[in-house]
């Protein structure tokens, strides 16, 4: 019996290093990708997004997964949350990625819904949230004391999405 | 009393006062308050209150060398880093003296294209557009011109690749340095986007041919322009400030006709010529003042709309100058990658000098000045950097009391909408979002409703 391979993930990660907490999602995969396996990192197309964009999501080839990383809004500060990419436009009230500056998050998610055959990639968004997003601000306490929460969920998805299990020891370089 | 969404507002007894006030929702860098106050059928005050948090970039600079500060600058807006990257290399290269490669210069107009064809489609289609196709939004308006989305997008996305190509990324590129660039690309690093311009190309022609189909509301209301303008080329980089009053200044020299201004109830600094003068910059001052340096493609688009009079007093028009504008960074762009050479060197050595560092370029949303004092060691002691947006602020309250007669007697939300489409046709910052305004009306003495 022929086995499907699992599909390759395509990781956005959003924001600006330089805006405190906006940050987050930069941090948290610059320190973890290091430790990721090298069979979870065959998988992964990492993509830094800044902000996040319609055609971010338009540019997912068909087959591929997306998971989307990021500070986030509409939650306590430092709480971490990972839900499916589709809920956060199914859900008006649903946390979202505090990283969209061209169009609010609700139109960039909608449109790539709209505009991509086949509707918005299946993935994830993994978000924490943030207290401040001011210029030179470092990360806040909550969201520094909640990081390997962060990364421990970010880790997670890409394991249940590569099929490949995130604790197994990294492959010397 | 006022009605809610689609009443009718009450018409004021002959020398009563009443307020119109325009709430900003946030979503945005900005954000502000519209407020109108009318005696009769007359608008008394027209304000444009920005009260985004003041971001103290021109503070941050300081202490900074001139490549720290295009790095830093570049923070500043998401949409329009390049602008800021460009005023401030040119200023610091021409305070030093430094005379870059000529390929160094045609690669840095094509990051500009990059940067024009980005923004001008995402104004032009995901945030203008929907409020001359009914829609509240773009996301609405995919549902009924599926293909008018999809064609902005496909040019944006062509934009994207232009900067990413250049500056190492689509947002807040890297690579701009005083001297050239840290790396210039390869030839075949920009064959896949000169194949796409040729796409592009052709988009935005028939994008210069939609918009100008489209109805505006009504507006005869010509203000003064003012614009950079060079002998040989659209300007982007490069040329001299010129205004449809007869203005003529070096790019650095904007101090010597214009001032910033604080102005009650607003964070952002207002700019004012030395006589008190409001002033209009962006497509609208460009294509005024500097339409015969067009690329021959965007120039015959222009012509054949018939449009170009209309441009420069009706504001609402300034959706056929963005797009003609798109057309212009397209087919420029596709000539600058056929005419590319590397240069042998990406990056000319400099030594600091002590001095002022000042250089105009043409952002997306109009002419963009950036003023440094320098020490020896080529380190910021003072800065000023002066964006379009809040030079437009006192234009867009001038248009605002031009244009609000006509909404007076309208239904309050149509009032609602035509004002809003009214600031969005300047394509201000803080319209990033696609609909922020909730219109409020006070009458005085009365209560507020909300709209």
């Amino acid at each position: 019996m022929t086995q499907l391979a699992p599909p390759s993930v395509r990781l956005l990660v959003c924001g600006n290093a330089d805006r405190g907490d906006d940050g987050a999602a930069l941090s948290a995969v610059a320190t973890l990708l290091p430790s990721l396996p090298s069979a979870m990192l065959e998988r992964l197309e990492v993509r830094r997004c800044g902000h996040l964009r319609v055609e971010d999501l338009l540019e997912v080839p068909e087959g591929e997964v997306a998971v989307v990383v990021d500070a986030a809004v509409g939650i306590a500060p430092g709480h971490v949350v990972t839900l499916p990419i589709r809920d956060i436009v199914a859900d008006p009230a649903a946390p979202t990625p505090r990283s969209s500056h061209e169009l609010p998050v609700d139109q960039v998610l909608g449109l790539a819904d709209v505009m991509r055959p086949g509707g918005l990639p299946e993935g994830t968004f993994v978000g924490i949230g943030g207290r401040r997003f001011g210029y030179g601000r470092p990360l806040s306490r909550s969201v520094r004391l909640n990081m390997p929460a962060f990364q421990a969920a970010i880790a997670a998805e890409l394991s249940r999405l590569t099929h490949v299990p995130a604790d197994r020891p990294t492959t010397p370089g | 009393m006022h009605g809610d969404d689609g009443g009718t507002l009450s018409v004021a007894a002959p020398g009563a006062e009443r307020e119109f006030r325009v709430e900003y929702l946030t979503r945005v860098e900005g954000e502000g308050t519209l407020l109108l106050r009318v005696r009769g059928t007359e608008v008394v005050e027209a304000r444009l209150k920005i009260f985004e948090a003041p971001r103290y970039f021109e503070r941050l600079v300081v202490g900074r060398t001139g490549d720290e500060v295009i790095d830093i600058v570049a923070r500043i807006c998401g949409i329009c880093p390049i602008a800021y990257q460009m005023s401030a290399v040119h200023a610091f290269e021409d305070l030093y003296g430094v005379e870059i490669d000529p390929s160094v210069r045609a690669l840095r107009r094509l990051l500009y294209c990059g940067e024009w064809i980005q923004s001008h489609a995402l104004h032009v289609y995901l945030l203008h557009a929907p409020d001359y196709l009914g829609y509240p939004s773009a996301l609405a308006m995919a549902a009924d011109h599926r293909a008018v989305v999809e064609q902005g997008l496909a040019i944006k996305r062509v934009g994207n690749q232009l900067i990413a190509a250049l500056g190492g990324r689509a947002v807040h590129p890297v690579s701009v340095r005083v001297g050239g660039f840290s790396r210039a690309p390869r030839r075949r690093d920009l064959d896949a986007v000169r194949r796409a311009l040729d796409t592009a190309v052709e988009q935005s022609r028939e994008t210069v041919r939609l918009v100008a189909s489209w109805d505006p509301p009504a507006l005869e209301h010509a203000q003064p322009l003012v614009a950079l303008r060079h002998a040989a080329e659209y300007p982007y980089n490069d040329g001299r400030i010129v205004s449809t009053d007869g203005l003529d200044l070096a790019p650095g020299a904007w101090r010597e006709a214009f001032a910033e201004q604080q102005v009650e109830g607003t964070n952002a600094l207002h700019a004012r010529t030395h006589e008190g003068a409001v002033y209009l910059l962006g497509p609208t001052a460009r294509i005024t003042l500097a339409a015969d340096q067009l690329h021959p493609l965007a120039s015959e688009a222009l012509a054949a709309t018939g449009l170009r009079d209309a441009i420069r007093v009706n504001i609402h028009r300034s959706i056929v100058a963005r797009a003609v504008e798109l057309l212009h960074a397209c087919a420029e762009a596709r000539d600058l990658i056929d005419g590319y050479r590397p240069p042998v060197e990406p990056r000319v050595a400099f030594t600091p000098r002590p001095g002022v560092a000042a250089w105009s370029t043409e952002a997306p949303r109009g002419l963009l000045h950036h003023r440094y004092e320098v020490d020896e060691q080529g380190h910021v002691l003072h800065a000023q950097i002066v964006p379009p947006t809040s030079q437009n602020q006192g234009a867009i309250e001038a248009d605002l009391a031009a244009f609000a007669p006509s909404v007076l007697d309208l239904p309050q939300a149509e009032a609602t909408k035509r004002l809003e489409m009214l600031i969005r046709a300047y394509d201000p910052c803080i319209s990033c979002a696609t609909h922020f305004l909730d219109l409020s009306i006070v009458e005085a003495g009365a209560e507020e409703w909300t709209g």
